[in-house]
């Protein structure tokens, strides 16, 4: 069961798009981040179950980001949300450990996918 | 600056322009990849909103004064009109034209290389702004015509140059600096969305943020 994700884009409409695309009584803490710089600090600090990450975004970018998370917890659970879905995106970043990745802009029911198929990994990872 | 822009635009519809303007740009480097196969890299959009008389100075800045550029216009007509510049540093021309025919053999004897690079520029220009302008379109439920691209300014000096649009109108700037991977080409893209079309653009952006709710 998740009970936390952290939201990472430098737009603060996308991120507040990506709330209102949980389900009305998610139940989860919400964590935000505006870079990867500070996507990095808020994960160290808070551990959240999910992170959702953009990919472009100013001072740190979203892959140098993914990297460097799952550097320090390979079994980091990370989404990533892109307009950007070249096929060369999507294969890096699925090559750098992300979960999956939504295309934004994010509806209710690809956030409701994701949040689903964060859960099975996350239950995948307590069983193994 | 900043007075010009708040008269526009309140904080809340910059942001969410902003926002449409990063899944727009997202979007179109996607389809632009699958069009001509090649891996396209956008920076983060930037949003200004400027006097038109204000345009070459800004341009300036962004691109060092003594840039010699080309210039592709491309007019828009719907509720969301206005002209996009694509501006291409000297010589990106060869390296675009390069891009498209380097799989294959080029044998064409009736058209000049001159000719065939400034098509190029024009093909690129139609691709990358129709990519873009459709995308802002079909996110805020608006379709848009298009004139044809057609180069506005060849080997132009920016230090000293007039501004490619009206003194007195109000530009909403949307920069986005792209790359072509394959051939290290940089270029950047305005979108001047025409005054009478501002007051559409600040309901429509509204209109978009409600529909997630």
């Amino acid at each position: 069961m998740l009970k936390s994700v952290l939201i990472v884009d430098d737009s603060p409409v996308a991120r507040m798009i990506m709330k209102k695309c949980l389900p009305p009584d998610h139940g989860l803490t919400l964590y935000e981040a505006s870079n990867g710089k500070e996507a990095i600090e808020k994960f160290l600090q808070f551990t959240p179950d999910l992170t959702f990450m953009d990919l472009t975004m100013p001072v740190m970018d979203g892959f140098e980001a993914l990297a460097a998370i799952k550097e320090h917890d390979p079994q980091a659970i990370v989404i990533v949300a892109t307009a950007d879905i070249q096929e060369k995106v999507l294969r890096q970043v699925s090559e750098m450990g992300a979960l999956h990745t939504i295309k934004k802009p994010p509806s209710k029911d690809r956030v409701s996918e994701a949040l689903q198929m964060a859960t099975s990994a996350m239950e995948g990872l307590k069983q193994a | 600056m900043n007075s010009v822009h708040e008269q526009l635009f309140a904080a809340e519809e910059k942001d969410i322009l902003q926002e449409v303007m990063n899944i727009a740009f997202g979007q179109a480097s996607a389809e632009l990849a699958e069009v001509i196969d090649i891996f396209v890299v956008l920076s983060v959009p930037d949003i200004q909103i400027l006097k038109g008389s204000d345009l070459p100075d800004y341009l300036c800045k962004e691109l060092k004064p003594a840039t010699t550029v080309n210039i592709i216009e491309q007019s828009f007509l719907g509720k969301f009109s206005g002209q996009a510049l694509l501006i291409f540093p000297e010589g990106a021309e060869k390296e675009l034209l390069h891009l498209f025919t380097q799989d294959q053999e080029f044998n064409c004897q009736d058209i000049d290389v001159d000719t065939l690079e400034t098509e190029t520029l024009l093909e690129v220009g139609n691709i990358l702004i129709g990519a873009c302008i459709g995308k802002i379109a079909e996110l805020l439920n608006d379709v848009v015509a298009y004139d044809p691209p057609h180069i506005t300014a060849k080997n132009l000096t920016l230090e000293g140059c007039d501004s490619p649009v009206p003194s007195e109108s109000f530009a909403i700037s949307i920069r986005t600096r792209f790359r072509f991977e394959q051939q290290n080409v940089e270029g950047y893209l305005f979108l001047i969305a025409n005054q009478n079309s501002v007051d559409w653009l600040k309901k429509a952006l509204m209109a978009f943020l409600e529909s997630f709710e």
